[in-house]
């Protein structure tokens, strides 16, 4: 039976595990539900990314598959404890079986008490100065969660969102390094392709381009795709047949 | 709208560029500064440990903008000042050269498989010894991207870790370089290299901060100039001799390439002359 120091630490070492390239958020989510089921002593987790983040939609993952579907749904109806959380920036903890909350949440708050939760808390997920969504905490219980519990939630939230920070600054950076690269190989291969055409068929570099250009254009393709088909030898584009 | 006598539209639309760029980065840094504080102020109501780290990586971020925001406003500057036509020296790298203390600093972009793609110097020495360390296949810029980490060394050292390249540099009348990789979250895309820097600078930190600046913002940044305002060379003409000769020996277009940074070497002058003149016609290598 690992301590509870051990149990703390193995959370925190998965939510910062984003490295390896099968990262998705969703996948991502349902490790964040899973550690707070297990160190916050509620009943279910819901970890939800609103739209507007990345690319993607609205992600939801939960600890209980009926609580994911209700959450994606809340999304939907702009309504919930994610969806205030998430507009306020401000952690809230309400039951959910009182009028107040039916008023406030008119389908979110029958659904969630119909699938047998009686309290929930919301913690916001904050990427720099914007909260990118919520960690939604369900519990059976009447008791509030207390203090130590949601300032621990809020540190799973925080390490979830640093997490997500550098995925994010990692993706951004991969793309744009693959594109100056490509860029740069770019050139390198027209240049040769030129290089070669200009010797095999006695133009100039000028005549050169034009031609993979031109031939480039009428096959519909990237000069560069075309130059590197030159210089491997698997296009011969000549005069005669560029339609000039 | 003002009317400009004198100076080419091209230079003063780059130094508009340039100011752009500067006021841009600025406000980038502003930003950083916002998000520091509030981190900071937080970090001393809580005391936790998240926030001291997330105020300390958003200080970082915008010393880098800072950094970046004076090489565009010294670029800007010189734009302004005097005419720069065909010829002209390599305005933008003059002043990274000088932002690390030196005349001579080279700017290499690397490929993942560690060759040259593309070069910017400062001055006819920094791209002298980029050459040789482009015809040689190895070098303080190639081993600091591969190790992704700073490399230098001093008088007789340099031959020592590069054979060949050591003498060269000497005979150049350079004695200290140091090569810092561009590296990115994922990689490095090149590196920063400086020869004989005023004395400190290189145990500042300036070089670490150049190089972030030139990384993040100049070449990769969401308003980035990966061509430099036109000083960086992708030698287009080695490549076009590479591929007449890979044609007339019928050999792949690598060894062709080959075959004219040896002659380069072993002729002791830059690949681009022996390109030029297989390129014209009148050198014939086989």
């Amino acid at each position: 039976m690992p301590t509870p120091d051990q149990r703390l630490a193995d959370a925190f070492v998965a939510l910062a595990d984003t490295l390896d390239d099968s990262y998705d958020i969703a996948a991502f989510l349902a490790t964040l539900t899973e550690c707070s089921v297990k160190l916050l002593d509620v009943r279910a987790a819901a970890g939800v990314v609103l739209a507007g983040y990345g690319s993607q939609g609205t992600q939801a993952a939960a600890s209980d598959p009926l609580v994911a579907r209700l959450e994606a749904d809340a999304a939907q109806w702009q309504e919930g404890p994610c969806h205030d959380c998430h507009r306020s920036g401000a952690r809230l903890d309400i039951g959910l079986a009182g009028t107040a909350a039916r008023q406030r949440w008119p389908r979110y708050a029958p659904g969630a008490h119909a699938l047998g939760y009686t309290r929930v808390a919301a913690l916001p997920l904050r990427l720099r100065d914007e909260s990118v969504g919520s960690l939604v905490l369900l519990c059976t219980g009447t008791t509030s969660l207390t203090q130590d519990t949601l300032d621990l939630g809020q540190s799973l939230a925080d390490a979830a969102t640093i997490a997500m920070l550098r995925e994010r600054e990692l993706s951004e950076s991969r793309t744009l390094t693959t594109q100056l690269e490509g860029a740069l190989n770019s050139r390198v291969l027209v240049e040769q392709a030129k290089g070669m055409l200009a010797s095999r068929l006695a133009l100039s570099m000028n005549e050169a381009f034009d031609l993979l250009r031109d031939y480039a254009r009428s096959h519909q393709r990237k000069i560069a795709a075309v130059a590197l088909d030159v210089i491997e030898g698997r296009v011969r584009p000549d005069r005669a047949k560029s339609g000039r | 709208m003002t009317v400009e006598g004198g100076s080419s539209n091209s230079s003063s639309r780059r130094a508009e560029a340039a100011w752009q760029r500067a006021a841009l980065a600025r406000e980038r840094a502003a930003q950083q500064g916002v998000h520091a504080e509030r981190h900071e102020r937080r970090a001393e109501e809580t005391g936790r440990e998240f926030h001291t780290s997330m105020a300390s990586m958003h200080r970082r971020t915008a010393d880098r903008h800072i950094a970046a925001a004076r090489l565009q406003e010294t670029f800007a500057r010189r734009m302004a000042d005097g005419p720069t036509g065909r010829g002209a020296r390599p305005v933008f790298m003059t002043g990274v050269a000088e932002a690390c203390g030196t005349r001579s600093a080279a700017l290499t972009l690397i490929g993942t498989d560690l060759s040259q793609l593309a070069v910017a110097a400062s001055d006819r020495l920094s791209r002298t010894a980029q050459d040789l360390e482009y015809v040689l296949g190895a070098g303080p810029a190639r081993e600091a991207a591969r190790d992704r980490r700073p490399v230098a060394a001093v008088g007789p050292d340099v031959e020592k870790c590069w054979p060949g390249y050591g003498s060269g540099l000497a005979s150049l009348g350079l004695s200290l370089v140091v090569a810092m990789p561009l590296t990115t979250p994922v990689g490095c895309i090149g590196a920063l290299t400086v020869f004989d820097p005023r004395p400190g600078l290189a145990e500042s930190g300036v070089f670490d901060e150049v190089a972030a600046a030139l990384t993040d913002s100049v070449l990769l940044g969401p308003d980035a100039d990966a061509g430099l305002y036109g000083d960086v060379d992708h030698r287009p003409v080695v490549h076009q001799a590479a591929g007449m000769l890979s044609e007339q020996v019928r050999c792949p277009v690598g060894d062709a390439l080959a075959l004219i940074k040896a002659r380069a070497f072993a002729l002791g002058e830059p690949p681009e002359s022996i390109a030029q003149r297989i390129v014209s016609g009148d050198l014939k290598l086989s």
